[in-house]
């Protein structure tokens, strides 16, 4: 089904994650969804923001969806910071008109009516693309592939805002990568923090969760963490750079999973700092 | 003094600034059982939330678990009673800044980087705030090698992001902040 998003990248795949913006447009334009990277976006304060100030995190928010609202569509938005940080203004504004009111204040001259809806990159897939499509257009042969769904911390764990998947045992990610061919395995840490808000402030404790994650989907035997959030995907990626020298399994982007589905390789393979050269070579053609 | 004499002001105090039921707390220890950091803390969380109802204001505001909390809000979302205790820990850590009772500023000063950065730029320049922390701290090498590899990687600019409209994001920080 082609359709036209409003995209917000978010500063990651601005810098660090340039190859998951990469990785997005080629599958995206393969099942004819059009990005419109929202005019003049800016950072959304992420965790820092809220922790400050409560209402500067809602205008750094606002300020995006009203510049996403001229492009009259819904808003994507990939990194699941900026993801949960949208959705909860969005929808905090929709029901406090007082917060909506100073909200509006704060982003003068541009007004939002929170009219659009911000979605995921697995609700994207599912709106747009479909598990039918998924697995009727897959090219390679990613059977021999075991990896384990990781969606982290902040993509449905929202408190007064309904999530788009359950709190604790989200699947929806799980549907996409069964429908694209490969062997997911169950595993108890699908939310499990891998402490990105203390990478910089406590580089132990960091190590300390996303060792303990790293660790569990070796267990299982896992090929590949794959994960739609890119501080999630930079946390476990950075393990050997934080001192980890045991082995590590690559850590791929949801996106990049579909790029092997579809072409058999990834654009953004020589980015990762843990190398996927061993789960590559289980890549059969179809 | 202790606050069961005092009528419940501290328990009060924080169920209004986050508008969250905290009295309704049963001691279940369902937040504690999930919480990610415990190790870091010096209590737990389910502790915290006793010490709010208790009046125990100067034990919650100086402990060193409000900053130990990364916000992952899984304690929040399993509450029994539907006490969203990240955001009680975040609302103390905001108390605890402005009296000056903080006990690890780390976490803050990083924060603080790292808006100011977004309110000069628009985006967040991950340079600049990276260097402005490590200044600040005096630690110079402690991230060298994560830094190298991220740069070899290309995954890490040296140059700033900034919006076209930097004079309505100056002008949104000080309207969002001064209303």
């Amino acid at each position: 089904m082609a359709a036209t998003l409003a995209y917000y990248p978010g500063c990651s795949l601005k810098s660090s994650s340039k190859f998951y913006e990469a990785s997005i447009q080629k599958i995206f334009g393969r099942y004819g969804i059009t990005l419109k990277e929202i005019e003049d976006w800016s950072c959304c304060g992420a965790s820092a923001a809220h922790t400050v100030d409560e209402r500067l995190g809602h205008a750094l928010a606002a300020r995006n969806l009203a510049l996403a609202e001229r492009e009259e569509c819904d808003l994507f938005a990939p990194c699941s910071a900026c993801y949960n940080r949208a959705k909860v203004t969005n929808e905090m504004i929709r029901s406090d008109a007082v917060l909506h009111a100073q909200m509006n204040r704060a982003i003068e001259p541009l007004q939002t009516s929170a009219a659009i809806e911000v979605k995921n990159i697995i609700e994207v897939l599912d709106d747009y693309v479909g598990a039918e499509v998924i697995a009727k257009d897959r090219k390679y042969d990613l059977s021999s592939l075991k990896v384990v769904p990781y969606y982290g911390c902040v993509l449905t764990r929202m408190m007064r805002v309904k999530p788009y998947d359950d709190k604790e045992n989200p699947e929806s990610m799980d549907r996409l990568l069964f429908a694209a061919g490969l062997e997911v395995l169950r595993w108890p840490f699908k939310m499990e923090c891998c402490g990105a808000s203390k990478t910089l402030t406590n580089k132990e404790m960091t190590r300390r969760l996303s060792d303990r994650i790293m660790d569990m989907a070796i267990t299982l035997g896992a090929d590949a963490i794959v994960t739609p959030c890119p501080l999630c995907q930079m946390n476990l990626d950075l393990l050997p750079a934080l001192g980890r020298s045991k082995e590590s399994l690559p850590v791929l982007f949801l996106s990049e999973v579909f790029e092997l589905a579809l072409y058999g390789k990834m654009l953004g393979a020589g980015s990762h700092m843990i190398s996927a050269e061993k789960m590559l070579a289980k890549v059969k053609e179809a | 003094m202790n606050d069961l004499v005092n009528g419940f002001g501290f328990l009060k105090e924080m169920e209004q600034k986050t508008g969250e039921n905290i009295g309704a707390c049963y001691q279940c220890y369902r937040c504690t059982n999930g919480c990610p950091a415990l190790p870091e803390m010096d209590f737990s969380p389910h502790r915290l939330i006793r010490y709010v109802i208790l009046g125990q204001r100067e034990k919650a505001l100086t402990s060193k678990m409000i900053w130990s909390c990364l916000q992952c809000t899984t304690c929040s979302i399993r509450c029994p009673n539907d006490i969203d205790i990240a955001l009680v820990i975040d609302t103390l850590r905001k108390i605890a800044v402005k009296e000056g009772k903080a006990k690890d500023l780390d976490t803050w000063t990083f924060d603080r980087y790292f808006l100011d950065s977004v309110k000069k730029h628009g985006r967040l320049y991950e340079m600049e705030t990276i260097l402005r922390y490590k200044l600040e701290k005096k630690d110079f090498f402690g991230d060298t090698k994560m830094g190298m590899s991220m740069m070899l990687k290309g995954r890490m600019g040296l140059l700033p992001h900034n919006i076209k409209d930097r004079q309505g994001m100056k002008a949104l920080f000080e309207k969002a902040r001064g209303e």
